[in-house]
């Protein structure tokens, strides 16, 4: 089919539109892709329209709806008395507004209680700046001690976790390698190294009280059984059990 | 479409809510079709309660079976506005001698309301002047094709012209803006 500018003018409508027919499509396509004048024609339009449609719909003049309910049913009877409160009255329930109130309640609600004011013995004297002063500043004070012992308990945990993995990751010696025992040096050190510190072994002590108290609390721990026997974490992965 | 027809039921029985839900829900679109016909916030405010009224005084003749209340609704909207393009058309004679000279029109556009300003921004500003250039049968068609997203047929009703002039008239008025818009600097990137 041969396509000529003025059949692309004609038809710009329909092809913007997306109502050509599939032959007259490719014809339009074949012919515009190799037109100098209706290359820019097509792409012009095309601009044109997607700038009209950008286009934002106003919004309707305030007073528009009441200067045509005016100029139609006429003016409106002005309501006062008790007509007027009650009507004043109903403004309020409008779900915005309902909305902000909810907001304002809870807000209201949430500091009181920060304030550590005791809804189930309710005192007016809890009301007063210096106690609402003291309670806040002890309630943060407990928020504060709460927060670094959950610190110090997760710190604990990863440190067992860690300890978990190391022993996991050492090769199980078998039984006829073992290292003789030296009598000389204290049990459980291989290394030849001297003891602790006393502030290596206070610490020592202080992780292995926490293991006491995280494995009677928490049996199960990392996907294994814990359990304690003299002062020492015992853990039982899958069927074996090691120290 | 058939809430509309109820509600134009019951404004014929003189209730008075009835006739204010069919303004609340019909007052923007009214709005912005003289807004963008004439380019002028105030005349559009007038002209749209110009419609209401007509619309009010005519409801009796309104029948669903011939289509929607929208539909009409813009029938006697485009109807007034080509009434008000006629009756103002001697106005427009002398302003056609200013808007000749660009400086003018740059004076013209900064006279708009700051919120009008704010509201359309500098492209929307020139676009809308484009298209209050267009002669206004090519101005309407263009304005309820791409703006108001009618259907061709619906196009047609609200004219009064068969499909083939409708859709010349929406092709010239593209054309048309087109090259307006490319004389006013507004190119495609």
């Amino acid at each position: 089919m041969t396509w000529t500018c003025e059949q692309t003018e004609l038809n710009l409508t329909d092809y913007l539109d997306g109502l050509l027919q599939p032959e007259q499509q490719r014809a339009f396509d074949l012919h515009v892709n190799g037109c100098d004048r209706c290359t820019p024609l097509v792409a012009s339009v095309s601009h044109a329209i997607a700038n009209l449609r950008s286009l934002p719909e106003l919004e309707t003049p305030p007073r528009l709806v009441y200067n045509i309910l005016d100029a139609t049913l006429g003016p409106r009877d002005t309501v006062t008395g008790w007509a007027a409160v009650r009507a004043w009255i109903r403004g309020f329930a409008s779900p915005r507004f309902a909305y902000g109130m909810v907001s304002v309640a809870a807000t209201f609600l949430m500091i009181v209680t920060a304030s550590g004011f005791n809804w189930k013995k309710p005192k007016i004297s809890d009301l007063s700046p210096a106690n609402i002063y003291h309670n806040s500043n002890r309630a943060a004070h407990r928020a504060y001690a709460r927060s670094t012992k959950y610190v110090s308990d997760l710190r604990v945990v990863y440190e067992i976790q860690s300890r978990l993995r190391q022993d996991n990751e050492l090769p199980t010696a078998p039984e006829g390698t073992l290292p003789e025992s030296t009598p000389q040096k204290d049990p459980g050190r291989t290394d030849g190294t001297n003891p602790s510190t006393p502030r290596q072994q206070n610490r020592a002590n202080d992780i292995n009280s926490h293991m006491q108290v995280l494995a009677e609390e928490l049996p199960i721990l990392s996907g294994r059984f814990c359990f304690v026997v003299n002062g020492t974490l015992s853990v039982m992965s899958g069927g074996g059990r090691t120290r | 479409m058939e809430q509309d027809a109820q509600l134009v039921q019951q404004c014929l029985q003189g209730d008075g809510s009835a006739w204010e839900e069919l303004v609340r829900q019909h007052s923007r679109r009214v709005f912005n079709i003289c807004y963008r016909f004439t380019g002028n916030r105030t005349e559009a405010e007038d002209l749209a309660q110009d419609v209401f009224l007509r619309i009010y005084k005519t409801l009796g003749s309104y029948r669903s079976a011939h289509g929607g209340f929208a539909t009409w609704m813009t029938s006697v909207t485009r109807n007034l506005l080509i009434d008000h393009y006629r009756r103002t058309k001697r106005d427009r004679i002398t302003d056609s001698l200013d808007d000749a000279l660009p400086v003018v029109e740059n004076k013209q556009s900064s006279a708009r309301r700051p919120d009008e300003q704010a509201l359309l921004g500098e492209l929307s500003n020139q676009v809308q002047s484009a298209l209050t250039k267009l002669s206004p049968e090519l101005r309407e068609a263009v304005i309820l094709r791409d703006l108001q997203q009618l259907e061709y047929s619906e196009i047609q009703t609200v004219l009064s012209v068969p499909e083939g002039t409708v859709k010349s008239r929406i092709n010239r008025g593209r054309i048309e803006l087109a090259r307006i818009l490319q004389q006013m600097g507004v190119r495609p990137s």
